[in-house]
């Protein structure tokens, strides 16, 4: 199989409504099984890629971005401590627990929920595999495509963001 | 690296404003966060990891939602990285993924060394990720015209920008906002002009 070359902007799979689909049952069920209020499926660098659960009340783009910084600190300091098997996360709470766990090279698994953690790390294994598989299955399909821009018109260089007067 | 998600219609992307200590990057964002035009809900919380004397300590994040390009919701998510020397690994973890860097170097005189220096741990992190300025679009900001030291323009493109390919660069007083969106809407436009040459040499994708 052909890596994929890590600098490529469109490098991570692009997802298509399959992929969501079934990223989304995947998370769906571990909800079921565990009783988690959230679960979210983040890019290492820091991206939201999906979700399932309690949406309202927190704010996942920013979850996202913190976890997966949180995530690289503390495998980097593993890595200090020679610790090579660094897997996972667990933030425990009052209201909510949090629980980070790698699913691939470029993602991660954040669940964020009130149930014993034991729940969720025994459940957590199933869904990072069907996880995994989906982004390996639309990595194959799509390795290369981008996003047709060509209606933008990129003379005009105010016309992406503006300041208010 | 950019997410394209055909099934909710998204692209994000990230970018990183890189630099030394105290040259201004949080500014940037603050000022970026304070005045932007966007429909209401497109602008995200500024969040900044910081230590008590407001010094960057993780990074600073700021998402905001810019357009919608053919159906497609574009999410630029911007980062700054802490400026000061010690805290190198965690630059390292926030060039993690990113899609264009804006480098915000202190016009002061006495700053040039530093300056130089951050240019150069930027390219040195950049080639730990396995990533190649070359290939990442970047543009400079010469931040703090204002202050009375300022070095000249062209002394800062003849240390800063004499690679083989000069990339765009704007003068800047950020906390007075000036510069700030100019820098914001260069780098964007070399992103998604990177995106648009891309889709033109793979092709458009099929819709989901």
């Amino acid at each position: 199989m052909a890596r994929h070359n890590p600098h490529d902007m469109a490098t991570l799979p692009q997802l298509i409504e399959e992929d969501i689909k079934v990223l989304n049952e995947a998370l769906h069920d571990f909800l079921v099984q565990t009783d988690a209020t959230t679960v979210l499926v983040i890019d290492k660098g820091g991206f939201l890629i999906t979700h399932q659960g309690e949406s309202k009340d927190f704010d996942l783009t920013t979850i996202g971005a913190l976890a997966s910084g949180a995530f690289m600190a503390n495998q980097t300091i593993a890595g200090l401590v020679n610790e090579p098997s660094f897997n996972s996360i667990h933030q425990q709470g009052e209201n909510f627990s949090i629980f980070c766990c790698n699913v691939d090279e470029e993602v991660l698994l954040v669940v964020i929920f009130r149930c014993h953690v034991g729940v969720v790390k025994y459940f957590v294994a199933t869904t990072t595999k069907k996880i995994a598989d989906q982004l390996e299955a639309a990595r194959k399909r799509a390795p290369g495509q981008g996003v047709d821009l060509s209606m933008l018109n990129m003379a005009d260089p105010q016309e992406i963001f503006r300041k208010k007067i | 690296m950019a997410i394209i998600n055909q099934a909710t219609k998204e692209l994000q992307v990230k970018i990183v404003y890189y630099g030394p200590a105290l040259g201004g990057k949080t500014t940037n964002l603050v000022q970026v966060h304070d005045h932007v035009q966007t429909a209401q809900g497109n602008k995200g919380k500024l969040v900044s990891l910081a230590t008590s004397s407001d010094r960057t300590l993780f990074f600073d994040f700021l998402p905001i939602e810019a357009m919608t390009i053919k159906g497609f919701k574009t999410k630029f998510q911007l980062y700054t990285v802490p400026g000061q020397v010690i805290y190198n690994t965690t630059r390292q973890l926030v060039l993690r993924g990113c899609d264009g860097i804006v480098f915000v170097a202190d016009s002061q005189y006495e700053k040039m060394p530093e300056n130089v220096e951050s240019f150069q741990n930027m390219l040195d992190n950049l080639t730990a990720l396995k990533l190649n300025l070359g290939e990442i679009p970047y543009v400079l900001q010469y931040n703090k015209r204002d202050l009375p030291n300022a070095a000249p323009v062209e002394y800062m493109e003849f240390l800063l920008n004499n690679r083989e390919v000069q990339v765009p660069s704007f003068t800047a007083t950020a906390h007075k906002c000036e510069g700030v969106f100019e820098t914001l809407n260069m780098i964007t436009r070399l992103l998604l002009h990177k995106f648009i040459n891309q889709s033109q040499s793979h092709g458009a994708p099929q819709p989901a």
